[in-house]
């Protein structure tokens, strides 16, 4: 029988491996230029459309700021659909969920790694397409405060991403659904969340939309960060903001952990866990 | 007889894309699928025009229901782009590399075109469920449920008009896909690239969202040779959204347009058929 091992060592080497998983995620993401040019590029697309639209019904240059932002954020949205959420999927298929699950590891550690990784990869992407959106559409911005929003931003992030480890234990099992599942969540998210207007917290915008918003964390971030980098207000204005993502953060990240268990003992008993081509 | 069997064989075709497409779930759950994602689309753009009106950003709130009614219009027909770009750009990769079953495909008598064709023609009745029901939740949300009185009269269409557009358009946008497959018979990178980048750029320069007058004028050009500008433009005369003076010019520049694309992508995609068969490509795996 192998000895057990001690609580440092079980921390050091679940911390190997989110490092080892980040380690993948970063080269296998950054090795193909392709792929980052148009992950910097094709969101410019749909930004400009915007930011034409907002001229032509005459909104403020500042309404422009506020949908790069926006298009900045909806990268981590997408990479928290695509290589968090579906990841499980996408390891399934080519035969590599069965590889995690074998391994002395928490799958925790695994999906932090992934986190740890893709919001690297992202922020690289996400800082392109701001300075590329400020070059084309030269639009305002007033970075009066940065450091704060370097703080709402990681914050956001965190409690992003924490999300993206509940939903990749939800979709666990999900055979097409899991691709479809993520289709579903690009364009009403984009819409809740208010990414591509001025502000989501504005009285037009009806409050049910405002309330649904809310569940997102990115809807939190996206209008904090929008307030300190386009409005010029301090960090005493966004301190709601700061709380509900460090509440959001709290209440994933346990829920993650046992979604994560109960979706991995459900598959083990349905024998769903090596299945593909569903 | 050739041409039965191509019919026959895109039929069959259809029938797998379809399946695949669609009994992943229930059907309710399908059809909630299909509105959902166009119906968000639509309402981002609407509440920008509804936060522009608000806060009186530039004209009067007639500006503002017009602007609405062309804008649901050009919105709800882009699903066509969106459903038969993002199809048609991952079709080579599934069943390439996931499904393991181009090579099986491509060796069968009925060959790849006819089965291109009939998964690209899910796409298109993909696509026309969600401009229906995109234009009647339109109709139902901003006239029925937020009365705004936006000038959109579904049944006052000129169908006349509009089936030879839509047509002529779906043509074209299936001749695009065709280009996008054969780019991924020979690339094993670009499938998850190709379809966004296409139908983003279709969204900038296509006149989805705003007049196309409203680009820089050095890009304005390549605006006007995309199919999609005069499908939009000949969708809308069809509405009564524009003058109907341009229809016949603008229905000329489709078709044109729609010619020259299906020459273009009926070659490129007999060159990538060539090319992958001397290097081998229907078979190899980019996934481990």
């Amino acid at each position: 029988m192998l000895p057990k091992a001690t609580p440092r060592e079980e921390l050091l080497i679940n911390l190997r491996a989110a490092y080892a998983r980040m380690w993948v995620r970063l080269r296998g993401s950054n090795r193909e230029i392709t792929g980052l040019v148009a992950e910097i590029g094709l969101p410019i697309l749909t930004i400009g459309a915007y930011v034409i639209l907002y001229r032509a019904i005459g909104l403020p240059p500042t309404a422009g700021a506020a949908v790069i932002i926006g298009g900045a954020m909806i990268a981590f949205w997408t990479n928290v659909l695509w290589n968090m959420s579906s990841q499980w999927f996408w390891e399934r298929e080519s035969g590599n969920l069965e590889m995690y699950l074998v391994a002395p590891v928490s799958r925790m550690s695994v999906l932090l790694g992934m986190a740890m990784g893709g919001s690297v990869n992202t922020s690289i992407r996400a800082l392109g397409i701001v300075l590329l959106g400020i070059f084309v559409f030269q639009v305002p911005f007033q970075l009066a405060d940065p450091l704060s929003i370097g703080l709402v931003f990681v914050l956001t992030l965190v409690a992003l991403y924490t999300m993206g480890m509940l939903f990749a234990s939800i979709f666990m099992l999900y055979g097409r659904e899991a691709w479809n599942t993520a289709n579903l969540l690009q364009e009403p998210v984009y819409f809740l969340s208010g990414a591509y207007f001025p502000r989501i917290y504005a009285p037009v915008v009806p409050f049910a939309l405002q309330a649904a918003g809310s569940l997102i964390p990115m809807t939190i971030g996206l209008d904090a960060i929008r307030r300190l980098a386009i409005n010029g207000e301090s960090i005493a204005t966004i301190w709601p903001h700061i709380i509900a993502l460090i509440a959001c953060t709290l209440i994933l990240f346990p829920l993650a952990r046992r979604a994560l268990n109960y979706m991995e003992s459900l598959g083990k008993k349905e024998g769903r866990l090596t299945l593909r081509w569903q | 007889m050739a041409v039965a069997d191509f019919v026959k064989s895109a039929g069959e075709s259809f029938r797998v894309g379809w399946k695949i497409e669609s009994n992943w779930t229930d059907p309710v759950l399908f059809a909630t699928y299909q509105v959902i994602r166009p119906l968000a689309s639509l309402l981002i753009v609407a509440f920008i025009v509804i936060i522009g009106a608000s806060v009186g950003a530039a004209a009067n709130s007639a500006f503002y229901t017009q602007y609405l009614a062309w804008l649901i219009v050009g919105n709800a027909f882009y699903a066509f782009v969106l459903q038969i770009m993002l199809g048609m750009a991952i079709l080579v990769h599934v069943d390439r590399t996931r499904y393991e079953v181009l090579k099986n495909i491509y060796i069968s008598p009925g060959t790849l075109h006819p089965y291109v064709i009939g998964r690209g023609l899910v796409s298109v009745v993909n696509g026309g469920v969600s401009v229906v029901l995109t234009l009647l939740f339109s109709v139902a949300i901003f006239n029925g449920l937020l009365h705004m009185n936006i000038p959109l009269n579904l049944l006052g269409v000129n169908l006349l008009m509009l089936f030879p557009a839509v047509i002529l358009g779906i043509i074209s946008l299936l001749a695009i896909g065709y280009m996008l497959c054969a780019v991924n018979i020979v690339s094993n990178r670009m499938e998850f690239i190709l379809g966004d980048s296409v139908s983003g750029i279709f969204f900038l320069l296509g006149g989805v969202i705003f007049p196309v007058a409203l680009l820089p004028s050095y890009v304005q050009p390549i605006s006007n040779v995309l199919p999609i500008t005069f499908l939009l433009n000949a969708v809308r005369e069809s509405f009564g959204l524009l003058p109907a003076g341009n229809y016949m010019s603008d229905l000329a520049y489709l078709g044109l347009t729609t010619l020259v694309t299906l020459i273009i992508g009926i070659t490129v995609f007999r060159l990538a058929e060539q090319r992958a068969k001397k290097l081998g490509l229907f078979d190899r795996k980019s996934e481990y």
